[in-house]
C-alpha cells in the first residue's frame, strides 16, 4: 500500500472507478441526463422554460423552500396521506381479518375485492368530491381506498397461512378473541401485514397527490397544478423534485418497515 | 350417539383414588373426499391422579386426534372427556397441552413465550417473568432466555415449549411425542427431566408417543394402539421402580416390556406399514 501514496491523481482516479462499478455507473447516467438537460435547456429549441435550466430550478427550488405558504401545502400533504394510511390500513387490517378468518366471508366478498382492487381508484373522486368536498377530506378518502385494498388482500391471505398450532397453542391456554387477535394472529402476521402496508403506502401516494392535481385547494399536488397553469416552469420542477424527494423518503420508510419484522418483540 | 355410555369397566384402575381424567368412548371421525375415516373408535380410558400415562401406536393411528380431544381442540366426536368429573367442552383450564409439531412463536423471545400463558391469565408483569424465569431454568435454559426461536435447537425449542406449558401448572399435561424430532440420547435425557419435572410437581401427565423405549421408560401403564381404526389393544402395567432414570433402559425387565410391547405393536405397525402415510414408522421400532 506504500505505493497508493505516490500515484498520480488520475492513476488514483481509475483505481476508484475499478472498486465501485455500480456507483461509478450510477453517477454517470445521473451526470449524462444532467448534461442533456442542460444542453436543451441552452440549445434554444424548445419553448422558452419547457425545459430550463438548472440555474433557474436552483433558484426556484430556493424561492420554494423559503415560502412559508409551500410549508403549509406540504403539511396538508402529508396530513392527508396520514389520515389516509390510518385509516386505509385499520379498515384494511379489520376486513382482511374478517375474510381470513371466516370460509363464508372469503367466499362471498374476497372476489370482489379482487376485482375492485386493480381498478383505478380516481374514478371514484367525483364522487369522494360530494361526499368530503374539495379540502384534505377527499384526498384522504383516495388516499384511504387506494390503501385499503393492497392491506385487505394480503391480510385474509395472511390470515389463511398461519401456522394452524400456534392458534392451538392459544387456544388450549385458553385466549379469549381479543388475545387471540394481539398476542396470536396478529404476531404471526407481521410479515403479510408489513407488506400490505408496503404496497398500501405506495399507491396511497398515488392516489393522494393524483387527487391532489385534479381538484383541490391546497397540498403539494395543488401548488404544481398552479404554477403549471400560470407557466411558472422552474417553480413547477422545483416542486417536482420536493415530491421526488418525498417519494424517495416514503421508499426509505417502506425499506424500514421491511426491516421490521427483524426487530424483535418483547 | 353412543354418548351415554358408562366408563367402561375394564379400565377402572383398582384401588386407586378417583380418576382425575376419564376418557370415555371415545369416537372420532373425519369426513374425508375417500369417505368417512374413523381415526379414533370407542377408546375409553381412566388415569388416576400423579399417573404418567403412555399412549402408543403406529403412526397415523389417530393418536394426535385423541390428544386434541382430550384437549378440547376438536369437537364433533362422539363419548366424553372428563376431568374430575366435570365433562370437558373446550380447553379446559386443569389440562396442560405440547404440541407434536414445531409450537413456540418465533416472534417471542424464550421467556416471553414461556411467559405466555401467564400473560393471558393477566399475571402482572414483575410476577410472570419471575415465574417464568423458573421454568426456563427447571427445562435447562438458563441464559437464554433473551434468545428467539429461530436462534435455538430442536431440542431447545422442544424444551421452550415444555416449560411454557408448565409454566400453566396444570395439573394434567397432555404431551404429543414432544421428543420425535430429537436424537435418542437427547431422547433420553429429556426424558429424565420430564419424570423429575412431573415427579416434582405431582402432575398427571398422559404422553403420546410411537417410541416405545420412551414409553416403558416414563409410564407408570402404557395403551397400545391398534391402527385404523384407532382401537385399544392392550393396556400394559409398567412395574419397573421408581424414581426411573434412563439408565434402566439396560435392565433385563426393561428388555422383557419392551419386547412384549412390540409384539403388541407389531401386527398394528405392519399393518401401518403398507400404508403410505407412516413414514415415521421407524422410530417405533425397538431400539
Ligand atoms: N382434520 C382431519 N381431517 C381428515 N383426516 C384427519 C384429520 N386429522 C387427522 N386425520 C386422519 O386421522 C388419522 C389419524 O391421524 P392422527 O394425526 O391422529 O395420527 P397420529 O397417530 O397422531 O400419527 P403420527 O404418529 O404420525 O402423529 C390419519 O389417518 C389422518 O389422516
Ligand atoms: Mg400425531
Amino acid at each position: 500500500m506504500a505505493e497508493t501514496g505516490r500515484l498520480t491523481a488520475p492513476a488514483r482516479a481509475r483505481r476508484w472507478v475499478q472498486a465501485h462499478p455500480v456507483t461509478t455507473l450510477r453517477i454517470v447516467i445521473i451526470v449524462a441526463v444532467l448534461l442533456v438537460w442542460e444542453g436543451l435547456a441552452r440549445s434554444g429549441w424548445l419553448y422558452r422554460d419547457v425545459v430550463p435550466s438548472w440555474v433557474a430550478i436552483g433558484r426556484a427550488l430556493v424561492v420554494t423552500l423559503s415560502d412559508a405558504t409551500f410549508y403549509w401545502h406540504l403539511y396538508t400533504t402529508f396530513y392527508e396521506i396520514g389520515w389516509a394510511m390510518v385509516i386505509g390500513g385499520v379498515s384494511g387490517l379489520a376486513v382482511g381479518i374478517l375474510l381470513g378468518g371466516s370460509k363464508l366471508m372469503q367466499r362471498a366478498y374476497e372476489p370482489l375485492l379482487y376485482y375492485l382492487g386493480p381498478c383505478p381508484k380516481i374514478i371514484f373522486f367525483p364522487v369522494m368530491i360530494m361526499w368530503f368536498g374539495v379540502g384534505p377530506g377527499s384526498k384522504i378518502a383516495m388516499g384511504a381506498i387506494s390503501c385499503f385494498f393492497p392491506v385487505a388482500l394480503n391480510v385474509a391471505g395472511g390470515m389463511r397461512e398461519i401456522d394452524k398450532v400456534l392458534i392451538r397453542v392459544g387456544r388450549s391456554f385458553r385466549a379469549n378473541t381479543w388475545q387471540m387477535v394481539t398476542k396470536v394472529y396478529m404476531p404471526a402476521m407481521r410479515h403479510p401485514i408489513i407488506n400490505g402496508v408496503r404496497l398500501g403506502l405506495g399507491v396511497c401516494l398515488i392516489g393522494t397527490l393524483l387527487a391532489e392535481t385534479k381538484l383541490s385547494n391546497a397540498g403539494v399536488g395543488f401548488l404544481v397544478i398552479q404554477s403549471y397553469t400560470l407557466f411558472n416552469m422552474p417553480h413547477m420542477y422545483s416542486l417536482l423534485i420536493v415530491l421526488f424527494v418525498i417519494a424517495i423518503g416514503a421508499n426509505a420508510l417502506i425499506g424500514k418497515l421491511g426491516g421490521l419484522d427483524q426487530i424483535r418483540r418483547s | 350417539m353412543s354418548a351415554v355410555a358408562m366408563p367402561s369397566e375394564r379400565d377402572a384402575v383398582p384401588g386407586a383414588a378417583e380418576p382425575i381424567l376419564v376418557v370415555d368412548r371415545i369416537v372420532k371421525r373425519f369426513d374425508t373426499p375417500d369417505g368417512t375415516l374413523t381415526a379414533v373408535d370407542d377408546v375409553s380410558l381412566s388415569i388416576k391422579p400423579g399417573e404418567f400415562f403412555g399412549v402408543i401406536g403406529p403412526s397415523g393411528c389417530g393418536k394426535s386426534t385423541l390428544f386434541n380431544v382430550i384437549g378440547g381442540l376438536l369437537d364433533g366426536y362422539d363419548g366424553a372427556v372428563r376431568v374430575g368429573g366435570e365433562t370437558v367442552r373446550g380447553p379446559h383450564p386443569a389440562i396442560g397441552m405440547i404440541f407434536q409439531e414445531e409450537s413456540t412463536f418465533p416472534w417471542r423471545s424464550v421467556i416471553d413465550n414461556v411467559a405466555f400463558p401467564l400473560e393471558i391469565a393477566g399475571m402482572p408483569k414483575a410476577e410472570r417473568y419471575a415465574r417464568a424465569g423458573h421454568f426456563v431454568s427447571l427445562v435447562g435454559l438458563n441464559g437464554f432466555e433473551r434468545r428467539f426461536p429461530a436462534e435455538l435447537s430442536g431440542g431447545m425449542r422442544q424444551r421452550v415449549s415444555m416449560a411454557r406449558t408448565l409454566a400453566a401448572e396444570p395439573k394434567i399435561m397432555l404431551m404429543d411425542e414432544p421428543f420425535a424430532s430429537l436424537d435418542e440420547q437427547t431422547r433420553l435425557l429429556l426424558g429424565d427431566k420430564v419424570l423429575q419435572i412431573q415427579q416434582e410437581l405431582k402432575q398427571t401427565t398422559l404422553l403420546i408417543t410411537h417410541n416405545i423405549t420412551e414409553a416403558v421408560q416414563l409410564s407408570d401403564r402404557i395403551m397400545v394402539m391398534t391402527y385404523r381404526p384407532g382401537k385399544v389393544k392392550r393396556i400394559v402395567d409398567i412395574d419397573l421402580p421408581r424414581p426411573r432414570t434412563s439408565e434402566i433402559v439396560s435392565s433385563e425387565a426393561f428388555g422383557r416390556y419392551v419386547a412384549q410391547i412390540w409384539n403388541d405393536l407389531r401386527e398394528e405397525a405392519t399393518r401401518g406399514l403398507l400404508d403410505d402415510e407412516s413414514r415415521k414408522l421407524r422410530a417405533g421400532g425397538p431400539s
